[in-house]
């Protein structure tokens, strides 16, 4: 439940309300218990002194009564038995008196000094016990000690007359403030007793003031709890408060239960709520990021910076037994508290829509580019060179579909696919890179990465070459869309074109290239090779026109990958070339000549050459040899390693290098043509490979 | 464009009922483009698939095979018939299966059963059919997915 600052002052205010007039009903309790006790003290003490008031004229008379039954001779015992009883009562009645506190201090003590006299005077009388008369026949009179009682009967007679009225008007005094007294505190009873009542109505009035104001405040605070839970229930984005145990509030929105597929979320922990539809390590990371979060010192701008939520993508049940990937975007902010961090604030939101949107939008701006470049490079090719690399292309697609045509149920025949299609890709992905067709070298260079992680793989099934296919489908598409253009740029120049260029219908061939044409992209692709990798030197070519058609295909495969070659590996960097005290730039020549033979195509460069040691040690490191293996190869043995599919001596992959299909693909070329391939080098100083081909009509034997 | 998931959908989806049925799961293949006519073998159960995306799925299998699957689902009715049905439950699980991972993004037809006639395959312009060869025990079959 929620409670507003005004709700708790109002609940306070109740329960000191309540307090204070509990303790005010014990206090007028208690002080009217006391003034009650004090009054009924006060009565009893009033009876007494009215009592005493009494005693004086009684014991006066008493005293007259004696004398006169002395002077008659009549009998006096029963007089002087009521005396004494009366003087007992007196002393036994003002003791009392005197022990009660708060009297009139002067009236008691002028009382006090009468009885004080009037006591021995008394006692005389009341302490004879004899005969007070003498009997003769004829009469009787006073006795001796007769004589003696009655002069103190006298006396004390005389005594009372004197002093009986003073005695009786000090106890009245004493009784009159006694009662004066008992009328004061029964006045003050009354007033308490008034105030008691007048308190309790007040308060009364006070607690049913606040317990409206109470019922006010929790109608309010009902209502607000309403239009919390509308909110909610209606708010798109997930809402719900983390404590310091990463578990989540008892209060969220409903929203979260689309997104998570449950129904219930506290007490869930983060980690809970995420697991199963994160990967383990994206979990990881989340976690880590929620524990900075309760950082006292974590900076929420820089947090909200690297927050790796941002954009989660995240497996989740679809309802009807499957899984859909959604994308979140979670966003915290930190709840301060008096000590501190309080709760971390999750807004959760689901993006998906937007970031497919995004990724459309990506797409078709990447495509866009592509087409942009694509037509940039295709203005800046000869139509020649370009038909001629769409016409190889197609035919080195048709070739890939062959290959994964082929009946396979094994990985050793899943694992022969990998090496055919690797030399097709990479044939494509030269030519294209020295077209400047960057858009399908990317793209081949793409599915070059997806056939080296498949055959990393120690198991390969049809279900790995899902992916593959469908990219193939992907590049096939956008060389239909190249080929398209073309077609149209030439109708442009006024050349014959045709529509179509799929897998299924035989593309219409463009020109095929001429030797011009291939020293032209020769020289192109020199030309990037040595921006791209800072190389600085000159590609000599002679005697290309020699070439006769059938083998200017083969020629161009296999010199743009010798080329790639010479720029990755062979040329110096300027800064090495200059330590070796070689001249300026480097140099690469290309001799093509007939020969009594057939034709000799030499390659050459002045680069870094080839050690037989480094060629061994890659051979090792990319397991294509052991160590024993490796040491017990000689020089020309190791050379020929460079001809081994998958070797490379570079460990990183780049668009022009690496992967270890290039010498290898020239190699086949040359041998599907009945050629020969040799390699020679002079460390330090130039590689030199030598390529002969049979005479057209014969062949020779590799 | 196909995308992988979906392709993966109709494959596991094919593979699945050899499991379950036969209780020995089927392995695929190559996947490969369909070059020209497409291949059928003697019994066919075809999926229209529309909305989201547009064409048609099927599965082709020679009688052979689909005997010895009878054979393994203990069945004795080797008849023309049950060779349909068969086919025809495939196709049903095929899209049972798309229907979980697609929803409503994608509305699939009844399966429909070609035996020996040739089938009308409404291959949409412009899309490219995949063919995943289907391997149970010796026999093979083709999965064929034509969508744009």
């Amino acid at each position: 439940m929620l409670l507003s600052g005004a709700d708790r002052n109002r609940r306070l205010l109740t329960a000191a309300a309540g307090i204070v007039l509990a303790a005010v009903m014990g206090l007028v309790l208690i002080a009217g218990f006391r003034l009650a006790t004090q009054i009924r003290a006060n009565v009893a003490t009033l009876q007494q002194a009215s009592e005493l008031e009494a005693y004086p004229s009684a014991i006066s008379e008493q005293l007259t009564a004696l004398r006169q039954r002395l002077d008659t001779l009549e009998y006096t015992g029963h007089v002087h038995g009521e005396l004494d009883s009366s003087v007992r009562g007196f002393n036994r009645d003002f003791s009392a008196l005197e022990r009660q506190k708060g009297l009139d201090p002067a009236a008691m003590h002028a009382a006090t000094a009468l009885w004080t006299n009037y006591t021995p005077v008394l006692a005389k009388v009341l302490s004879y016990h004899g005969e007070p008369y003498s009997d003769t026949a004829t009469n009787s009179s006073l006795s001796r000690s007769g004589r003696v009682f009655y002069a103190h009967v006298r006396r004390a007679e005389l005594f009372a007359q004197a002093n009986a009225a003073a005695l009786h008007r000090e106890l009245a005094v004493v009784s009159g403030s006694l009662q004066a007294r008992t009328a004061a505190a029964a006045s003050r009873l009354r007033w308490l007793l008034s105030g008691g009542v007048l308190a309790v109505l007040l308060l009364g009035l006070a607690a049913a003031y606040l317990q409206v104001a109470r019922g006010r405040g929790e109608r309010a605070a009902r209502d607000a709890q309403d239009q919390t839970r509308d909110i909610l229930a209606t708010v798109r984005e997930g809402f719900f408060l983390l404590d310091a145990d990463y578990r989540i509030g008892a209060v969220w929105s409903q929203a979260l239960t689309n997104m998570f597929g449950r129904s219930t979320f506290a007490g869930l922990t983060f980690e809970e709520l995420l697991r199963d539809k994160v990967p383990p390590e994206t979990l990881n990371t989340a976690m880590k990021f929620i524990k900075l979060l309760w950082g006292e010192r974590a900076h929420e701008n820089l947090m909200k910076s690297i927050n790796p939520l941002g954009q989660l993508e995240v497996n989740m049940d679809n309802g009807r037994g499957g899984k859909e990937t959604r994308y979140l975007q979670f966003d915290f902010h930190r709840v301060m508290g008096p000590k501190g961090v309080k709760h971390v604030l999750c807004a959760v939101g689901d993006i998906t829509s937007s970031v497919l949107l995004a990724r459309e939008l990506h797409e078709a701006q990447e495509n866009a580019h592509s087409q942009l470049d694509m037509m940039v490079g295709m203005l800046h090719s000869d139509p020649l060179q370009l038909g001629s690399f769409l016409d190889s292309a197609s035919a080195g697609l048709k070739h890939i579909n062959a290959i994964l045509k082929e009946p396979a149920r094994t990985h050793a025949e899943f694992s022969k696919k990998l090496a055919g299609l690797s030399r097709e890709l990479h044939t494509m992905k030269g030519e294209a890179a020295a077209l400047n067709l960057m858009s399908i070298a990317q793209r081949v260079h793409h599915l070059e990465d997806m056939l080296a992680e498949l055959k990393a793989r120690n198991e390969l099934t049809g279900n790995d070459f899902l992916p593959l296919v469908l990219k193939l489908d992907e590049l096939l598409a956008h060389l239909r869309g190249v080929r398209e253009m073309t077609l149209k740029l030439s109708s442009l120049r006024e050349q014959p074109s045709a529509a179509d260029g799929t897998l299924n219908t035989p593309a219409p061939r463009l020109p095929t290239a001429g030797p011009d044409e291939l020293a032209s992209t020769l020289q192109s692709l020199a030309h990037r090779l040595a921006q791209d990798h800072g190389k600085d030197f000159k590609l000599a070519l002679n005697g290309l026109a020699q070439c006769p058609p059938a083998y200017l295909g083969t020629l161009k495969d296999c010199l743009i990958q010798m080329l790639r070659n010479a720029a990755v590996h062979g040329i110096e960097a300027d800064e090495v070339r200059r330590a070796g005290a070689k001249s300026g730039g480097g140099q690469v020549r290309v001799d093509f000549r007939r020969v009594e033979s057939g034709f000799e195509l030499t390659f050459e460069d002045d680069g870094a050459g080839l050690s037989p040691e480094t060629l061994k040690e890659a051979a090792v490191r990319k397991k294509l040899l052991s160590e024993e293996q490796a040491a017990q190869l000689d020089n020309r043995a190791a050379l020929a390693l460079i001809f081994k599919p998958g070797f490379s001596t570079r460990n990183e992959i780049s668009m022009d290098a690496g992967r270890g299909a290039g010498m290898d693909v020239v190699a086949k070329a040359v041998y599907s043509l009945g050629g020969r391939i040799g390699v020679s080098t002079n460390p330090g100083r130039y590689t030199r490979f030598k390529i002969a081909l049979p005479a057209l009509g014969e062949t020779a034997v590799a | 464009m196909l995308r992988e998931e979906e392709l993966k959908t109709f494959v596991d989806g094919t593979t699945r009922y050899f499991e379950v049925a036969a209780q020995q799961p089927a392995s695929i293949g190559s996947p490969y483009m369909l070059e020209g006519e497409p291949a059928m073998h003697d019994y066919t159960g075809m999926i229209n698939v529309s909305g989201k995306r547009e064409g048609v799925v099927y599965f082709t299998a020679p009688r052979a095979m689909l005997t010895v699957l009878l054979m393994k689902m203990q069945e004795s009715d080797f008849s023309h018939e049950s060779m349909r049905d068969l086919v025809g439950e495939v196709a049903n699980t095929i899209s049972g299966n798309a229907r979980r991972d697609f929803g409503h993004d994608f509305v699939i037809s009844v399966p429909s059963v070609f035996s020996g006639e040739k089938p009308q395959v409404s291959q949409p312009a412009g899309a490219r059919a995949f063919v995943i060869p289907i391997h149970w025990r010796s026999h093979s079959a083709k999965l064929v997915v034509s969508l744009t």
